[in-house]
């Protein structure tokens, strides 16, 4: 070889250094003090304090909301640490043993992130038809009972580098807490925003935290606006009908504005071709959890003949295997948790993958509108059990879950 | 009890290689990852209509089919069939030279091509970078020779590998003046500091060569679909080979029958095995997951040395726009925007905080693959460092709010020194800081790069000590804190490594 590199003067001597690396380096370790080895880090404490795995909370109180037919539980970490802090808008996954059956269900949080100093948080839970988890629990949660809740989560929340300065806020029943909590944001100088919110109710009386959001726009320094759109009623002060496209318009403040929708199934499909005609970038239009169809079968592309049919479930967990039996009319999930299997699940509408899970064998369907995969798990049959009914019969590995 | 040939603990780039070296090897393998996904740093998150990539910028050794590098015959090797995109560009630059002049260069792949170019940058360069290249080859031979295991005299090793001995225990900056590589062309070259995160006085020349060269000679590549594809790609495989995978497991502690380790304590239950290999750093392991007794004298010794001293933190800022990268003028896949190319000096200015860190890669994904996001849009990301002191103390109330300034200011860094702005077309935006990192990978400090391979541990020094660098039978450490140091390739290199050795151990103690 015509190259030669010297780095030194003398070429000898590099190479001998070169060979003495570990010797050098055995030098070093040898004149190193043979310390306890510790693994305590600033940053990973806070990454934990900031996303635990679960947090075992307390109901201290409960208010009940009367004919909004809807109660708010105040939850307090067990431990007496502070609650992890979350972005006004986000959810927690509650866990519920009812019945055997091992669930979680999504709820918004509906106070202000000052809380979590206190280790409070606070969930809105409204009445609905065939609500099982809601009916569960509205009627057994007590003072002193003990739930465990998930850290907070989702993207449902104002960005500052991406979001319009100028939030429009379309809210029906339920869906109001986390623009309840944005507007607590914004009071307690938080989040920097404008908040024009649109909650449709039926009437003045089933208006759900009317009072709480009348007073935190009282405080908010004119930053957060309430609009209430009776459906059923007409009264001064009052909008009435639905909230359409016009009535954004009316509302919406000049110049760029978000949507942010948040409300029941209903609500949303009814305000799609509404928003269509704003004419809005999709960046500016933003919406919470859709939730999974509780039909199925109107979905396209859904194979004839199949909704009433029951599949064979086979559930592997590491080294559990358990047998059961699953809906065509359900998810995956649902038939899980019936069996008493505590898997993991967090928003329930097929986008947060948590919930991933691979299928062994067998076929599931999908809807369009819950397909929240990421490309390599669709080619390679990773599915989220939360959106996906069987059509075969079905063999699952869940992974483990840390909400216990 | 649950039994095992051999438990894998953690699904990170090295877990995944080394899991599938043993299932392949016939061994009852099976795989425990905390998270429900594989990869660790190579995974993907959905936001919106788009996928991201958290961590892979683009990977080097890949090569072609025709002509593979050495990762993508690792990867074919152990059957994990990923499909890539080539990367036209080596990479772009904007910055100042060290004689305060501007500089704004574009590298091609290739070696020739690199040799013209950087003749046509900084004229009288040619022959310095063509001995460059052949003391990159020479070194690429060498290294494979040595970790070949093959026998050789000392004279042999100096009439072939001369070269490869006499720059070895040196630094980057200490080669390229030897070499007589002109000042600018050095300043040019030096900007790969960045992907090991150590200056260029501080980083082995050797290390640089391996990475450098796999990247110039073969070209860059991205997998097509994010780097959860590989991780996918290879958990399928190890399916195929009879291994098990347990997702959302979390190991708690190695349990030990006398100075061996026979097995681990998990959220889903006790393992028993003959063989654990902890895609974890050593500092982790001592510190928390084994009984204090039985951890070496030289272990406790090693890690005092280190120090602590953990390789680069990530900070990345991850978008997705609503026009293309034409529309917005973006030409580059990569661009390197160091506030200067005086590496020792942009490495301080980078660790010394958010006041005097303006260092970004900034990443345009549809210049490689113009279909990578969804039409009319497109994918990009910008990816700096931080030193843990920035977010030792950060209050959670605080924690948002200092993301996003920082990202802010990437982002306004971006629009004055490449004149892409592209603020107005934020769609989707994702954040991940060290704590992201820390939460998902659970590494110190949230570090992505296991200890710093700098002086007295670098490359090469770990690379020639590997005989005592694993004193507990039954448990080896994989990773990046291994001997080839950081990145996917080494990462994927080590685990491939250390799993053949955990292997022969095996082997041995069988005949025992």
């Amino acid at each position: 070889m015509a190259l030669k590199v010297k780095v030194g003067k003398i070429g000898l001597v590099d190479a001998l250094k070169f060979k003495n690396l570990p010797a050098t380096r055995d030098k070093v370790i040898e004149a190193a003090p043979a310390k306890e080895i510790t693994a305590d880090f600033p940053i990973n404490n806070n990454a934990k304090k900031l996303h635990p795995d679960c947090q075992k909370m307390v109901i201290t109180k409960i208010r009940d909301h009367g004919k909004a037919e809807a109660k708010t539980f105040f939850l307090k970490r067990a431990d007496g640490e502070k609650a992890a802090y979350f972005r006004a808008g986000q959810y927690l996954s509650i866990a519920l043993n009812i019945k055997g059956s091992e669930i979680t269900r999504p709820y918004s949080i509906s106070c202000s992130p000052s809380f979590t100093a206190e280790g409070m948080y606070t969930i809105t839970v409204k009445k609905n038809q065939g609500g099982f988890a809601a009916d569960y629990i509205l009627k057994n949660w007590k003072e002193g009972t003990e739930v465990t809740v998930s850290e907070p989560l989702g993207s449902f929340f104002y960005e500052p580098l991406r979001d319009a300065k100028n939030v429009v806020a379309l809210a029906g029943g339920s869906g109001i807490t986390p623009f309840l909590s944005m507007a607590y944001a914004i009071r307690d100088g938080i989040e920097d925003f404008c908040l024009t919110v649109l909650f449709g109710s039926r009437t003045k009386d089933s208006i759900l935290l009317g009072k709480e959001l009348a007073n935190v726009a009282a405080a908010a320094n004119g930053r957060v606006k309430i609009v209430n759109v009776l459906s059923e009623e007409e009264a001064d002060g009052f909008e009435h009908g639905f909230i359409t496209a016009d009535l954004i318009k009316k509302y919406a403040p000049d110049g760029e504005y978000s949507v942010f929708i948040c409300g029941p199934e209903a609500m949303y499909r009814f305000l799609v071709p509404e928003i269509a005609k704003l004419g809005l970038e999709a960046k500016y239009v933003r919406r919470e959890l859709l939730g999974v169809t509780k039909d199925v079968s109107g979905c396209e592309g859904y194979p004839p003949k199949t909704k009433t049919k029951k599949f064979a479930l086979t559930v592997r967990q590491g080294e559990n295997i358990y047998e059961t039996t699953a809906k065509a009319s359900e998810p995956l999930l649902v038939a899980i948790e019936r069996a008493g299997i505590a898997a993991p699940s967090r928003c329930r509408s097929g986008e947060c993958g948590w919930c991933r899970s691979k299928l062994v064998s067998g076929e599931v369907f999908t809807p369009a509108e819950n397909e929240g995969r990421r490309y390599a798990d669709k080619q390679n049959g990773y599915i989220h059990p939360c959106c996906a009914f069987p059509v075969s019969d079905i063999v699952i590995e869940v992974p483990g879950t840390y909400m216990k | 009890m649950v039994k095992y040939d051999v438990v894998v603990v953690g699904a990170g780039n090295a877990g995944l290689i080394a899991a599938l070296e043993t299932a392949k090897a016939g061994k009852k393998t099976l795989l425990i990852e905390q998270h429900n996904l594989p990869g660790g740093c190579a995974t993907s998150f959905s936001r919106g209509r788009f996928e991201f990539d958290p961590s892979l910028h683009e990977l080097c050794g890949v090569g072609t089919a025709e002509n593979p590098g050495n990762v993508r015959l690792l990867l074919d090797s152990l059957g994990v069939n990923v499909e890539w995109c080539t990367v036209p560009d080596c990479f772009r630059v904007i910055t100042k030279y060290s004689d305060g002049g501007a500089m704004d260069v574009t590298m091609p792949s290739g070696v020739q091509p690199f040799i013209d170019k950087m003749e046509e940058y900084v004229p009288g360069s040619r022959s310095s970078m063509e001995d460059f290249f052949e003391l990159l080859t020479e070194i690429d031979e060498g290294i494979a020779f040595l970790s070949s295991g093959e026998e050789a005299s000392n004279k042999e090793l100096f009439t072939r590998f001369g070269n490869v001995l006499r720059v070895g225990s040196h630094n980057c900056k200490d080669v390229f003046n030897a070499l007589g590589i002109p000042q600018r062309a050095q300043d040019i070259l030096s900007t790969y500091w960045s992907y090991l995160g150590v200056d260029m006085t501080h980083l082995g020349f050797l290390h640089y060569a391996c990475m450098v060269h796999g990247y110039i000679k073969d070209g860059a590549a991205m997998p097509a679909h994010t780097s959860h594809a590989i991780s996918v790609a290879a958990t399928e495989r190890l399916r195929e080979l009879g291994g098990d995978i347990w997702f959302n497991c979390r190991a708690t502690e190695f349990v030990f029958n006398g100075d061996k380790c026979c097995g681990v304590k998990t959220t889903m239950g006790d393992i028993e095995c003959d063989m654990v290999l902890a895609n974890i750093n050593p500092d982790i392991i001592y510190g928390k997951m084994v009984p204090k007794e039985i951890i070496p004298e030289r272990e406790k010794k090693l890690s005092a040395a280190r120090n602590k001293n953990y390789g680069a933190r990530m900070f990345t800022v991850h978008m997705g726009l609503n026009k293309t990268a034409e529309q917005l003028g973006i030409k580059d896949y990569s661009i390197f925007l160091p506030g200067t190319s005086v590496s020792e000096q942009e490495y301080k200015n980078v660790l010394a905080g958010e006041k005097t860190n303006e260092y970004g890669i900034f990443l345009c994904y549809n210049v490689v693959k113009p279909d990578y996001s969804p039409e009319g849009t497109c994918e990009c990301s910008i990816t700096t460092f931080m030193a843990a002191e920035d977010w030792n103390d950060v209050a959670p109330a605080e924690y948002a709010a200092k993301k996003t300034a920082m990202a802010k200011k990437l982002i306004a860094v971006l629009k004055r020194k490449a004149g892409i702005d592209i603020a107005p077309y934020i769609e989707e935006i994702a954040i991940s800081s060290p704590l992201t990192f820390a939460r998902y990978l659970n590494a110190p400090e949230g570090s992505v790069y296991g200890y710093e391979t700098t002086d007295w541990d670098g490359l090469m020094a770990r690379m020639m000590s590997v005989g005592k660098d694993y004193p507990i039978k039954g448990l080896k450490p994989i990773g990046t804190s291994g001997p080839r140091g950081d990145g996917y390739s080494s990462a994927y290199y080590c685990g491939q490594m250390i799993a053949q050795m955990a292997l022969k151990e095996m082997e041995q103690g069988g005949n025992n």
